[in-house]
């Protein structure tokens, strides 16, 4: 079943009164539940555009083109407000960054219940499930840490935790392990591998590195603005044995 | 409070600001404080003499300065819309007037207990001893206003001298904030007798001391016009003038109003300055913060959310600043007025009103320096703002 899925997506940013940039020239997307997906490509191939778009950061073009159709759980968010938008980032989406962008005067447990607040819960509810979120990703016993007090790989762990906290549809990772060292990378990888194993939590992934591309179930490739491969990544072949089992196991 | 952690961020320019707000409301405190005291000895003098007319030698002001008789008393009470005359002498309780009193400066009064015939509306109320009687005429005793009293170190029962002369103090008043704090009421007769001597000896020997006067005091009839006596009695008495409740405020009123002015005026100055100081401070935390606000941004808080976050850190300044400048000015009031009861010169009332509406006013000032940083943190696109350096 898609848990997102998007048509006629384009997006034109206006640099200047005579410079524009065709960032995203019409594209078709589906990403599964319980998918892990990478989308890679060189600069300017409208990587990091797409993702904003799925994300709900900016919302499609809808002039110049048939209308952009943009579904998250079945429902149509193309034609969104901005407060509209924020609020299902909020409620129904996880986001990771590079920088991991902790806040740096709070604690971890803040950073990650800050999350809660944003989505609308508060109070004791709150920190039970930030709590349970940082032990998710091992670090139940930092929670009172602030992020100066933390390694770069132990951030980006908490940055995932925040992304996890409300149980989201759907987790959006920018260059996750962009910042980290070869070792971090592949903790943080294994962590939110982990997730979508375990958890069926639905990720989607920006990345230069092809060792995260190949720990994804499938990897989309970009060019120029456009979806040039829907791509298989070196997970697919877990996909096509848990197919196999379900076709297995069905007659009864 | 998480929100005093954001401004702990940057606690150097944190405290600048907070600085800057709490001298703008010390001014407004101290300045208040000011205005309000004499607002107060203002509204006293308003009080007093709106219901009557006061009657001085022409050239004089307020009953101080020429000399009126006793006999004059005869003179004006068959006038129209009269009812008592109480002839009063009043003089400095000292000649030593040195630089510009804020407040009235101490005096002598004069007048036979119980001569209003109960017409005075102004009751004095007593925290020791006694009120004078008539019975005390010829005697030499003393009732203390609050302020003069505690310069004098007198209680009852003590002697102290005025003008060279042993006076017994009987009664010691309240604190009444206006001009009696700091006059010394006695028996007509001693008063007569202390102007007497206040007078060159020529003169003294050509006037009967006991038909002295320096002021009448003219009560109306119930229902008459003050004003009204107050003509009636230019008409008919020669060499005098008089002065009503309405002529007391357009002169002292008008004065006071426009020093009271100034004064506010500087505090409120201050003020706006301190409050561009916090739009400054709260416009660079914005820029420094851009980064994290696309982050909150991201991760779903509302334009409204981040909005109050920092009209709130710009409030909390404001605040604090106002406290700070409450305490500071609180402090600068009460050894101004410590200083100053030495020589009966109380310059400060700091009420209640005044230290709330400045604290309020410097958190409000906060809150709308903020603002403007605030709309445009709001503004900024979380996208661009999370790859700003």
């Amino acid at each position: 079943m898609a848990i997102l899925e998007g048509r006629n997506l384009r997006k034109t940013y206006r640099l200047s009164r005579k410079n524009t940039v065709e960032a995203l020239k019409g594209v078709e997307v589906m990403i599964e539940k319980g998918e892990m997906v990478a989308i890679m490509g060189p600069s300017g191939s409208g990587k990091s555009t797409l993702m904003h778009i799925l994300g709900l950061l900016h919302a499609p073009d809808a002039n110049h083109g048939p209308a952009p159709e943009l579904y998250l759980g079945g429902e149509n968010m193309a034609s969104l407000s901005d407060n509209a938008r924020t609020k299902i980032r909020a409620r129904r989406m996880g986001f990771v960054f590079q920088d991991f962008n902790l806040v740096p005067t709070l604690t971890a447990l803040e950073n990650v219940t800050l999350a809660c607040d944003y989505a609308g819960i508060g109070g004791k509810q709150a920190k039970e499930a930030g709590v349970a979120a940082l032990a998710l990703v091992g670090l139940a016993d930092r929670a009172g840490h602030k992020p100066s007090e933390l390694s770069g790989g132990e951030q980006q762990r908490v940055a995932i935790a925040r992304a996890l906290v409300n149980k989201p549809e759907i987790v959006l990772a920018d260059e996750p392990t962009g910042n980290l060292d070869s070792e971090r990378s592949a903790e943080v990888l294994a962590l939110l591998r982990q997730f979508n194993r375990e958890h069926g939590q639905t990720i989607v992934l920006v990345t230069h590195d092809s060792d995260v591309g190949e720990a994804c179930d499938r990897v989309i490739r970009m060019r120029d603005g456009r979806i040039r491969d829907q791509g298989q990544g070196a997970g697919t072949p877990v996909m096509a044995a848990r197919a196999v089992a379900v076709a297995v196991a069905v007659p009864a | 409070m998480r929100l005093l952690r954001d401004l702990g961020r940057r606690k150097i320019r944190s405290g600048l600001t907070i600085t800057g707000i709490m001298i703008g409301i010390m001014a407004l405190v101290v300045f208040g404080s000011m205005a309000n005291k004499i607002d107060a000895l203002v509204k006293g003098g308003s009080d007093y003499y709106k219901d009557k007319v006061t009657v001085s030698a022409k050239g004089g002001y307020m009953g101080l300065g020429g000399v009126l008789s006793t006999r004059m008393v005869a003179q004006i009470t068959p006038l129209d819309g009269v009812d008592v005359v109480v002839p009063g002498v009043s003089m400095l309780l000292s000649d030593d007037v040195s630089g510009v009193s804020m407040g009235t400066p101490s005096m002598i009064n004069g007048s036979v207990a119980n001569a209003d015939q109960g017409r005075e509306t102004f009751v004095m109320h007593y925290a020791t001893g006694r009120a004078l009687l008539p019975s005390d005429e010829g005697k030499n005793v003393v009732v203390l206003g609050s302020d003069l009293a505690r310069q004098k170190k007198a209680k009852v029962g003590d002697t102290i001298s005025l003008r060279g002369v042993d006076f017994k103090v009987v009664g010691i008043l309240e604190a009444t904030l206006t001009a009696p704090d700091n006059s010394a009421m006695v028996p007509l007769v001693a008063a007569q007798e202390l102007y007497v001597k206040t007078l060159p000896t020529l003169i003294a020997g050509e006037l009967n001391t006991y038909e002295l006067a320096t002021g009448l005091v003219v009560y109306p009839k119930a229902g008459v016009d003050p004003e009204k006596v107050a003509d009636e009695i230019d008409a008919h008495v020669s060499g005098i003038t008089t002065m009503t409740g309405k002529d007391f405020d357009q002169q002292i009123g008008a004065a006071t109003s426009m020093l009271n002015a100034i004064l506010v005026g500087i505090g409120l100055l201050s003020l706006v300055i301190g409050g561009l100081s916090v739009i400054n401070t709260m416009a660079m935390s914005v820029a420094e913060r851009t980064r994290e606000i696309g982050i909150k941004r991201a991760i779903g808080a509302s334009r409204w959310r981040i909005r109050r976050e920092i009209v709130i850190e710009s409030a909390i300044i404001g605040l604090i600043g106002g406290l700070l400048g409450l305490g500071l000015g609180f402090v600068i009031t009460t050894m101004g007025n410590d200083a100053g009861r030495e020589s009966s010169t109380i310059l400060f009332d700091l009420t209640f009103g005044t230290a709330f509406s400045s604290v309020a006013f410097a958190t409000v000032l906060g809150a709308a320096a903020g603002f403007v940083p605030a709309w445009h943190a709001s503004r900024l696109d979380p996208v661009t703002a999370l790859r700003y350096e």
